[in-house]
Parts: structure tokens; sequence; C-alpha cells
């Protein structure tokens, strides 16, 4: 028995360690992502998706049309899951109906602009670019509920970016 | 299980141990760049950090953090907290004009205390405390050491 309880801490920091570079799974909650994410939640059933966290840094790691979780730059304990619409050297226009004080952002580098598919939504919009460094995993896929299995899909504006980077 | 197969799975083990107490608890780590002198030494000096204070918690103004640098999150930044959220700062002390901005929530404002040779929150802004790594409590140079 206490050979046992030891042979199980001795693995939890392997476990632990694969959580924190390798991948995760994590639960979705909140509407900001409606219908790429959580499309009817009336039914209580939350999606579980799949983060990917390594090779993000590299070139190409987070690139246009991706979702990322990330830890929310106006409060650090909050996790929150948004798309990115726009990456490093992109000049965005911020969503029309937000109070965002500028017309046009240009990201700077390792930031990337992210907003929710849904319109009401807390992102980008309020806080402007975030920072690379805040962002704690890709969303791959979808495991759960299982009638939703497979890839995340595709969404958001398509009308964000005015000027992509020059430099691709 | 043979030798081998023992061998690794322990390395393994131990390893991850290592590998979380370093991110979550406990880091030692060499520190350079004339940024924080006179507080550390522009080259030799390391620092002792608690990681227990990741994300800001339990930070307040006056401390020394490690941090990624926002605009290069590869990079680890060492500054001190000069600005709290809410708090009004002035941008920058050294030029005539004294243009001020309110520290967002969830962000800290940091400079180095060689204001001279450092680059900070004055050139990329309040820092996101979801990019503490970790809050200063002591530098060693050789076996000399001192708290912060």
């Amino acid at each position: 028995m206490r050979g046992t309880v030891l042979w199980a801490l001795s693995w939890a920091p392997v476990a632990i360690s694969v959580n924190q570079t390798i991948g995760q799974l994590t639960w979705v909650r909140g509407s900001s992502m409606r219908p790429s994410l959580n499309p009817d939640s009336s039914l209580g059933a939350h999606d579980l998706l799949v983060l990917k966290k390594y090779g993000l840094r590299k070139p190409g790691g987070i690139v246009k049309g991706d979702v990322l979780v990330f830890r929310s730059p106006m409060d650090a304990e909050r996790v929150m899951v948004k798309r990115v619409l726009g990456t490093a050297g992109d000049t965005v226009r911020p969503r029309p109906t937000s109070t965002y004080p500028k017309k046009q952002v240009k990201i700077p580098a390792n930031h990337v602009w992210l907003e929710g598919d849904n319109v009401h939504s807390i992102d980008s919009n309020t806080f402007g670019p975030v920072s690379t460094g805040l962002v704690i995993g890709k969303a791959v896929q979808v495991i759960y509920p299982f009638s939703r299995w497979g890839q995340v899909s595709a969404g958001g504006r398509e009308d964000a970016v005015v000027q992509p980077t020059e430099y691709k | 299980m043979s030798a081998i197969a023992r061998t690794l799975s322990w390395a393994i083990r131990i390893g991850c141990t290592v590998h979380v107490i370093h991110n979550n608890v406990y880091e030692l780590c060499e520190t350079s760049g004339e940024s924080m002198l006179p507080t550390l030494h522009y080259t030799g000096d390391f620092v002792h950090a608690n990681k227990l204070a990741r994300r800001g918690r339990n930070c307040e103004i006056g401390d020394v953090i490690i941090a990624s640098k926002p605009t290069d999150p590869e990079q680890r930044v060492c500054k001190r907290i000069t600005g709290m959220p809410g708090d009004y700062i002035i941008v920058d002390p050294t030029t005539a004009d004294c243009a001020m901005i309110k520290v967002p929530d969830g962000h800290v404002w940091v400079t180095g205390d060689n204001l001279t040779h450092s680059l900070d929150s004055r050139s990329y802004g309040p820092l996101a405390m979801g990019l503490i790594k970790g809050k200063v409590f002591g530098v060693s140079n050789g076996l000399n050491f001192r708290a912060i």
C-alpha cells in the first residue's frame, strides 16, 4: 500500500510536466466563442478541448484563425479562449461597435489580436493586442461532447485585418 | 524490468521533479545587463526567485520581479515594480513632459533601477501580471548572499 502511494507520488511531477509543456485537456466555459465552441450550452454540455502547448513560439506556431487559450491581461488568474484575427505586423481594425480608442491598430512584435466569435465577448477590443507570453495553449481538437468530436471550426470576423504584414 | 529501463524511469521522474520545482517553487538564475545597477551587478550575480509569486501573486510596489518581456516572451527581464493597478504614473521622469498614465487592471509598471540604461515599461508599456514568473528575494555573488 505504502509502495503504491510512493510510486504514484513519484510519477506526479511527470504528469504535471506533461500538462505544463506538452498538452492538456480543458473545459470551455461561457459563450464568447459561439458558434465555434459551446454552440448550445443550454443542454449543460460544455466542450472539452485538447490544448497543444509545444512549438507555439516557432515561426508559424501561431497563425491567423487559431483558437488560443491564454491568461487575461486584465486578470492573470482568469483564463480565456479566443481566436487570433491578427498577428505581429498586421494592421487591425477593431470591431466597429467597440469603444476601442483607436480606429486602426498595428500589432507589435510577439503580440496577437484576439477576438471571440460571438459579438458579446470581452477581448482585444477592450484590452488591445495580447503578448504571446500570456498564451497557455492552442485549441486543436474538441473531444467532448462526442457528437462534436473534431477540429475546432473556422470562424471570426473577416474584415479585421486592414493591411497584412509585408515581411511574411 | 531491466536495469536500463529502471534507470531511465528514475531519470524521467527526477528530471520532471526538478523541472516542476524550478517552474513553480524556486529558481536560481544568473542575471546580466546593467539595467538593475546598483541592486544587481551587470555580470556574475545570481538571483533567488520565489516562483510561488508567479502571475503577480502577493507582489507589491518595490518588489524586484522576473518576467517575460512582452515584445519577446523568450527573453526574461528583471525589474522593480514601481506601479500597481490603478496607480497614476509619470511615464518618463527623465524627460521634460510629465505625461501620466493610469496602470490598467491586471498590469504593473516596471522599471530598472538604472533608469538611463533600462528597457522597461517606459518603452513597452504596463506589464501584464500573467507575464510575471517570480519574485526575487535574494542575490548571491560567489558565497555572499544579500536579501532584497
